[in-house]
C-alpha cells in the first residue's frame, strides 16, 4: 500500500509535497490556541420582516401548544410548591383537553393500557375552581416564595430532583414486573370506559369494539 | 595580404566581433577614442553597423560618451572593473559570456552549471566576485519562488521573470489585482444598469449588457490607476477573476475581422450578473462560521451554553 | 442516522413531546427495528410510559410497525423514523405557507392537523370552526360548510391526504375484528413494509361527511366551574356521528416540499433575472404541477403557446416579449429554463433537478464566502467549474499569491471543503513525481454541510434550553405574577391594587426578562431559516438518487 503510512495524521498524502511544511500549519503555529479563536468574519444578519415574524409566532405557539396537548408525556412526580402554583394558573388559562383517547383500530392493541391507572391530572381538575378570596391568599404566598428565593433556592431544587428520581424508579420496577406478553389480550377487558376530553378529538363511535383507553 | 583579407571578413560579418575590436580600441587608448579612429581601425565598416555596435556599448554601459574639445570622444566605462575583468581567469570569462547570452530572461545558476561544466562552488564564487563587480545581478524569479536567475547588470528583467504587470520588486501586488477587480466588476454593473433603465425589449437589455474586453480595457487605462500599461490580456485576466467571483458571465462571439477588439475573428463579451441566492441560513449563525465547529459538544468545554461566539451574536 | 440527526430528534422530541418519547424515540432511532419488550428492557423505562409514547409517535406518524416480520407469531415490531421526526422543525413554514395559500382557515386547518398528528375531517372542521368563531365578532360564527370547502380543496390540491390504512399491518392478529371504516385490505396481507398513502386508492377522496352547524364560542367565564359544565353541555351534543369515523387525514409534507421547491426555483430566477422571468417560470410550474411527477428531472414540455395563454393577463406580456424572455431563459448559464423542441413556438421545460443542482451549489458557495470570504470563495468556484486544478493553477487562475493561496486551500482542505488526488507519474508514488490536483466535489460536501445544519440546529435549542433555564427561577416569577393580574382583572381590582402586583417585577428584572426574550427570538429565528438551508440540501441531495435511477 504505497499511499499509507506517509503525511501527516488525518492526511493520505504528503502534505510537505505540496508545499505545506510543519511550520505553516495552522495547529502547528506556536503559542496555546485560545478556546474561541477570532475570527474574521461574523453571521450575516437574520432575514427580518413580516413573514419571518409570522413564521417566529407560530413557532413559539407551537412549542407551546403541543407542550400542553396530551402527547406531550410528562412524568408524575411531586412538585415543588412552586411549580405547582405556578402550573395551577397556567392550566387555568389553557383550555386544552386533559386526555387523549387512540383510536385503537390503527394501533398494535398491545399498546392498550392494563388498568386504569391514576392519571398525572386527574388532580388537577379539581384545583381548577377558583373564587375570589384568592386572590389575597395568592399574594402572600406569592411574598412568600420571593422571600424563598433570595434563600438557598439551589437545595430545594436539589430535592426536588431527588424525589422525582425516587418515585421514577419505584414505579417502574414495580410495573415491569406486571408485564407479560400473555395477559395482554385478556387484559383489554378491563380497560374501562374513559372518555373525558374537551374537544371531541379522536371521537369514539359505537361500532369500536375495543373500547376506549385513553391516554 | 592574407592577414588583411581575414581580419576584414570577421570585421564585417559579427556584430560582437565588432564590439570587442571597439573594445581593444578603447583600451589602447585609456583617454578615450574618436569616432575617426574607428573609422581608420575597421575602414570597411559601414556607418550604419558602426553606429550599431557603439549604441549597443553605450547601452550595456560600457562605454562613456563624453565631448571635449576635438568633439565626441568614446571612453571605456568603470575601467576599473572592466580591467579587473580583463585580468580576471577563462573561468570567470565563461561564465560572464553564459549570463550575457540569456539575455534578459535570465539563467540559473544550476543551469550554468551545465554549461560551463565548472563545480557549483566554483560558479557561486565567480558570481560573487561578477556580482560584486556589479557586472551581473541576480533577480528573483516570479516563476518559482527562490528560484534566481543571474543576467547582466544593466538589463531590464523580461516579463516572465518580473510576472509582468501584476509584480513590484517580484512580489506579487494582490491589493492593485483587487482594485482592477472591483472597478471592472464597477463598470460592468453600471453598464448593466443603464441597460435595465433603458426599458427596451428584454432581449435588447440583456445585449446592452454586454461589453466586450476591448471597452473593459479602455475604460481602465482612461481610469489611469496603473503605473504600467495593461494589456487587454491583463484585463482579461482580472476579467476571469470576477467570472470565478460568481460575478460576471462570459460569452464568445464572432466578430468581423478587423472590429475592435476582435481576435482571431472572435469577441469575448462580459456582463455583470445577479446572484441566484441570498446568503444560506446557515451562515446567518454563528455555527455556520465556526472555526471550531467540530470540538463543539454538548457538556464539553465548547459548547452551545459556554459559546462565546453565540454570546456576541445575542447581544449583538 | 447519523449521531447529530438522532441528537437533533431527541431535542425535537422532547420540545413537543416530553422526555419520555425523547428517550423512547432516540433509543429506536439508535436500535433500529425493536418489540415492545426489548424497547423496555433496553429503555428502562416504564411499560405505561413506552406504550404511550409508542402511541404518540404513531399518531405523529413517526413510527411504524409492523408483525410477523420473523415468521409468524412473532411480536409486533416498532421502528421510528428520523425524516418525519425533523420535519417538526419546519412546521412553523407548512402552517405559513398553508395561510398564504387558503387564508386563516387553511392555517388552522394544517396547524390542528399538526399538532394532532392525524384526525378526522369532521372533528377537523368543528375544531377549527370553533376557533375561528372565537376570534370574530361577537355574534358571529364560523359555518361548518367553509371549512370543510377549504378541508376538501386543501385535499383536492393533495396537501392532505388520508392516512394509510395501518389495519394491513396488524392481519397476523386474529383476534382483531375487521375495521368497518378501514376500507378493504385484503386479510392475508403480511406486510413488513408500510404501505405508502399513494398506493391507496381513496388517499384525495374526501368522503361524505354530515356536518351541520357552526363554531362555538367557548366560554372564557371566570368560574372554572362554567367551563367544565359547558365542555359537557358540548361534549353531549358532539357524541354523534359524521359518518367519517376512522378515516383519518394527515399532512402531505411531500406536497409542501414540492410547493417550497418551486418557490425556491421562481426565486432564483427573480433574483438572478428579473420579476417578469420568475412569473413566467412560475407559470410553467404551475401549469406541469398536475403533469409531471414529484421526482421527475425536468416538466412536461410546455409550448410557448400555452405558456403565453397560461399567463395571467395582469402581466401584460405581449407575445414576442414572451419570446424573448423565454430565450433569455434558455440562455441563462443557471439553466433553469430548457428549450425541448420547436414545435408550438417552441417547447420549453423547468429543469428542476438541474435548478436544484445550481441552487445547492450556490448554497455551497455562499457557505464557503461568508465564513472563509470572498477570496476563499473565489477559489472554491474556481475548483467547482474547473473540476481539478494544480496548487500553481489555482493561483495563477484566481490570481491569488502563492502564499495566501496555499493557506486558503489547506483550510478548505481540512474543513473537508476542498479535496486532494494524487496522481502518481511513477508507481512508486514518490511526491517529487506526483500530481497534487486539487478539486471540489458537491455532492458528498453538500451531505456535509446538511450534517452541520443538523447540528447547528440542535446547537441552537440547546443554547435557548440553557438561557431559558438561567433565567428559570425569574420566568417563573414573571408567570406567577401575570396569572394573578390576570385573575385579579377579571374580579375587577382597583388599578392601584394591579399597580402594586405589577411593580413587583423590579425594573433589572425587566430589563433581564426582556433580554431574554429577544434572544429566545433570536434562536428561534435562526433555526426557521437554517431550515431553509436544510430543505435545499435534502432537496437536492434526494433529486440525485432519483436522477441516476
Amino acid at each position: 500500500m504505497a499511499g499509507k503510512g506517509r503525511g501527516v495524521a488525518a492526511f493520505t498524502f504528503n502534505i510537505e509535497a505540496l508545499g505545506i511544511g510543519r511550520g505553516s500549519m495552522p495547529e502547528a503555529r506556536v503559542g496555546p490556541s485560545p478556546l474561541f479563536p477570532n475570527t474574521d468574519f461574523k453571521p450575516v444578519p437574520l432575514r427580518a420582516g413580516e413573514d419571518e415574524d409570522y413564521m417566529l409566532a407560530l413557532k413559539q405557539e407551537l412549542r407551546g401548544t403541543m407542550q400542553r396537548l396530551p402527547h406531550n408525556i410528562k412524568i408524575q412526580s411531586n412538585k415543588a410548591d412552586v411549580e405547582k402554583y405556578t402550573e395551577k394558573y397556567l392550566k387555568q388559562r389553557q383550555m386544552e383537553d386533559d386526555e387523549w383517547t387512540p383510536d385503537w383500530n390503527l394501533f398494535p392493541k398491545e399498546l392498550m393500557p392494563q388498568k386504569k391507572k391514576p392519571r398525572p391530572k386527574a388532580g388537577m381538575k379539581t384545583k381548577t375552581k377558583k373564587t375570589r378570596k384568592d386572590t389575597e391568599d395568592m399574594l402572600s404566598k406569592l411574598d412568600e416564595l420571593a422571600k424563598k428565593d433570595d434563600g438557598n433556592p439551589e437545595k430545594s431544587d436539589d430535592e426536588t430532583e431527588k424525589k422525582t428520581g425516587k418515585n421514577e424508579n419505584e414505579e417502574e420496577e414495580i410495573e415491569e414486573e406486571e408485564y407479560d406478553d400473555e395477559d395482554i389480550e385478556e387484559e383489554n377487558d378491563y380497560i374501562e370506559s374513559y372518555f373525558d376530553n374537551g374537544e371531541d378529538f379522536a371521537a369514539d363511535s359505537d361500532d369500536n369494539m375495543d373500547g376506549e383507553a385513553t391516554y | 595580404m592574407e592577414e588583411v583579407k581575414v581580419k576584414k571578413e570577421t570585421n564585417l560579418t559579427d556584430p560582437a566581433e565588432i564590439e570587442n575590436r571597439i573594445k581593444e580600441l578603447c583600451q589602447q587608448f585609456p583617454h578615450g577614442i574618436t569616432d575617426q579612429v574607428i573609422q581608420n581601425d575597421l575602414p570597411h565598416l559601414e556607418p550604419q553597423q558602426r553606429a550599431m555596435a557603439i549604441n549597443k556599448l553605450l547601452s550595456l554601459g560600457q562605454l562613456d560618451l563624453l565631448r571635449n574639445s576635438s568633439g565626441l570622444l568614446y571612453r571605456m566605462k568603470d575601467s576599473q572593473s572592466t580591467s579587473k575583468m580583463k585580468g580576471s581567469d577563462n573561468q570567470e570569462k565563461l561564465v560572464y559570456q553564459i549570463i550575457e547570452d540569456a539575455g534578459n530572461k535570465g539563467i540559473w545558476s544550476r543551469d550554468i552549471r551545465f554549461k560551463s561544466n565548472l563545480p557549483l562552488t566554483e560558479i557561486n564564487k565567480i558570481l560573487k566576485n561578477l556580482e560584486s563587480k556589479k557586472l551581473i545581478k541576480a533577480v528573483k524569479s516570479v516563476a518559482a519562488s527562490k528560484k534566481k536567475v543571474y543576467m547582466l547588470y544593466n538589463l531590464q528583467p523580461d516579463r516572465s521573470v518580473t510576472g509582468g504587470a501584476w509584480y513590484s520588486d517580484q512580489d506579487f501586488e494582490s491589493e492593485f489585482v483587487e482594485v482592477l477587480n472591483q472597478q471592472c466588476f464597477k463598470f460592468l454593473q453600471s453598464k448593466a444598469e443603464v441597460a435595465r433603465d433603458s426599458k427596451q425589449s428584454p432581449m435588447v437589455q440583456r445585449n446592452s449588457s454586454f461589453a466586450t474586453s476591448h471597452e473593459v480595457w479602455k475604460y481602465i487605462c482612461e481610469l489611469g490607476i496603473s503605473k504600467v500599461d495593461l494589456s487587454m490580456d491583463d484585463i482579461e485576466t482580472i476579467l476571469n477573476t470576477l467570472i470565478y467571483d460568481g460575478k460576471v458571465e462570459m460569452t464568445i462571439i464572432a466578430a468581423k475581422e478587423g472590429t475592435v477588439g476582435s481576435v482571431d475573428g472572435q469577441m469575448k463579451l462580459y456582463r455583470g450578473v445577479n446572484p441566484v441566492i441570498q446568503p444560506t441560513g446557515l451562515v446567518k449563525t454563528p455555527c455556520g462560521l465556526c472555526p471550531v465547529f467540530d470540538d463543539c459538544q454538548d457538556g464539553g468545554e465548547i459548547s452551545p451554553s459556554t459559546c462565546i461566539y453565540m454570546s456576541e451574536w445575542l447581544d449583538f | 442516522m447519523t449521531a447529530q440527526e438522532v441528537r437533533l430528534c431527541g431535542l425535537l422530541l422532547r420540545e413537543h413531546f416530553g422526555e419520555v418519547v425523547e428517550k423512547v424515540g432516540t433509543h429506536l432511532l439508535r436500535s433500529g427495528t425493536q418489540n415492545l419488550r426489548t424497547i423496555i428492557h433496553e429503555t428502562g423505562v416504564s411499560l405505561d410510559l413506552v406504550k404511550k409514547s409508542l402511541c404518540v409517535l404513531m399518531q405523529h406518524g413517526a413510527c411504524v410497525f409492523s408483525s410477523g416480520r420473523k415468521g409468524p407469531g412473532s411480536p409486533t415490531e416498532y421502528q421510528v423514523t428520523c425524516d418525519r421526526i425533523l420535519r417538526i422543525l419546519r412546521y412553523p413554514r407548512y402552517i405559513y405557507t398553508a395561510k398564504t395559500l387558503y387564508g386563516d382557515t387553511g392555517e388552522l386547518i394544517i396547524e390542528e392537523l399538526l399538532q394532532r398528528g392525524h384526525m378526522t375531517m369532521s372533528s377537523t372542521v368543528k375544531t377549527v370552526a370553533d376557533r375561528l368563531t372565537q376570534n370574530m365578532e361577537e355574534g358571529h360564527s364560523m359555518d361548518y360548510n367553509e371549512v370543510s370547502a377549504a378541508f376538501s380543496k386543501l385535499v383536492e390540491t393533495h396537501f392532505l391526504q388520508r392516512c394509510p390504512p395501518m389495519a394491513v399491518a396488524q392481519t397476523t392478529d386474529k383476534t382483531t375484528p375487521g375495521t368497518p371504516a378501514a376500507p378493504g385490505t385484503p386479510a392475508e396481507a403480511v406486510s413488513t413494509t408500510t404501505p405508502t398513502p399513494e398506493s391507496f386508492p381513496d388517499c384525495y377522496k374526501v368522503p361524505d361527511v354530515t356536518l351541520i352547524g357552526r363554531g362555538k364560542r367557548q366560554l372564557s367565564g371566570e368560574d372554572g366551574e362554567d367551563q367544565r359544565n359547558a365542555k359537557k353541555a358540548k361534549l353531549d351534543s358532539e357524541v354523534r356521528t359524521h359518518g367519517d369515523e376512522g378515516i383519518y387525514w394527515q399532512v402531505t409534507f411531500e406536497r409542501f416540499h414540492l410547493h417550497f421547491r418551486d418557490q425556491a426555483i421562481i426565486n432564483a430566477v427573480a433574483s438572478r433575472l428579473d420579476q417578469t422571468s420568475s412569473e413566467i417560470v412560475r407559470t410553467m410550474l404551475r401549469m406541469s404541477e398536475v403533469l409531471t411527477s414529484p421526482t421527475a428531472t425536468c416538466t412536461k414540455p410546455l409550448s410557448a403557446n400555452e405558456i403565453f395563454r397560461a399567463l395571467p393577463t395582469s402581466y401584460n406580456i405581449p407575445r414576442p416579449i414572451l419570446d424573448q424572455y423565454l430565450t433569455l431563459l434558455v440562455d441563462d448559464p443557471m439553466e433553469f429554463v430548457g428549450k425541448a423542441g420547436e414545435s408550438g413556438g417552441g417547447m420549453y421545460v423547468v429543469n428542476l433537478h438541474k435548478a436544484l443542482s445550481n441552487l445547492a451549489r450556490a448554497t455551497l458557495e455562499s457557505v464557503v464566502q461568508e465564513r472563509f470570504g470572498s477570496r476563499s470563495a473565489r477559489i472554491f468556484r474556481l475548483l467547482l467549474r474547473k473540476r481539478h486544478l494544480e496548487q500553481k493553477q489555482v493561483e495563477d487562475f484566481a490570481m491569488i499569491p502563492a502564499k495566501e493561496a496555499k493557506d486558503m486551500l489547506y483550510t478548505l482542505l481540512s474543513q473537508n471543503l476542498v479535496q486532494l488526488q494524487e496522481i502518481p507519474k511513477t508507481p512508486d508514488y514518490a511526491p517529487s513525481r506526483t500530481f497534487y490536483l486539487y478539486t471540489v466535489n458537491q455532492l458528498p460536501t453538500a451531505r456535509m454541510l446538511l450534517q452541520n445544519c443538523y447540528k447547528t440546529v440542535a446547537n441552537l435549542i440547546e443554547r435557548r434550553l440553557f438561557e431559558t433555564k438561567e433565567s428559570k427561577r425569574l420566568l417563573e416569577k414573571s408567570q406567577r405574577i401575570e396569572a394573578i393580574l390576570a385573575s385579579l382583572q377579571a374580579s375587577g381590582a382597583e388599578p392601584e391594587q394591579l399597580k402594586e402586583v405589577e411593580e413587583m417585577i423590579t425594573a433589572p428584572e425587566k430589563q433581564q426578562l426582556d433580554a431574554l426574550r429577544l434572544h429566545v427570538n433570536k434562536l428561534d429565528s435562526a433555526e426557521n431559516q437554517v431550515d431553509e438551508t436544510i430543505f435545499l440540501l435534502e432537496c437536492y441531495i434526494d433529486s440525485t438518487a432519483t436522477t441516476t435511477r
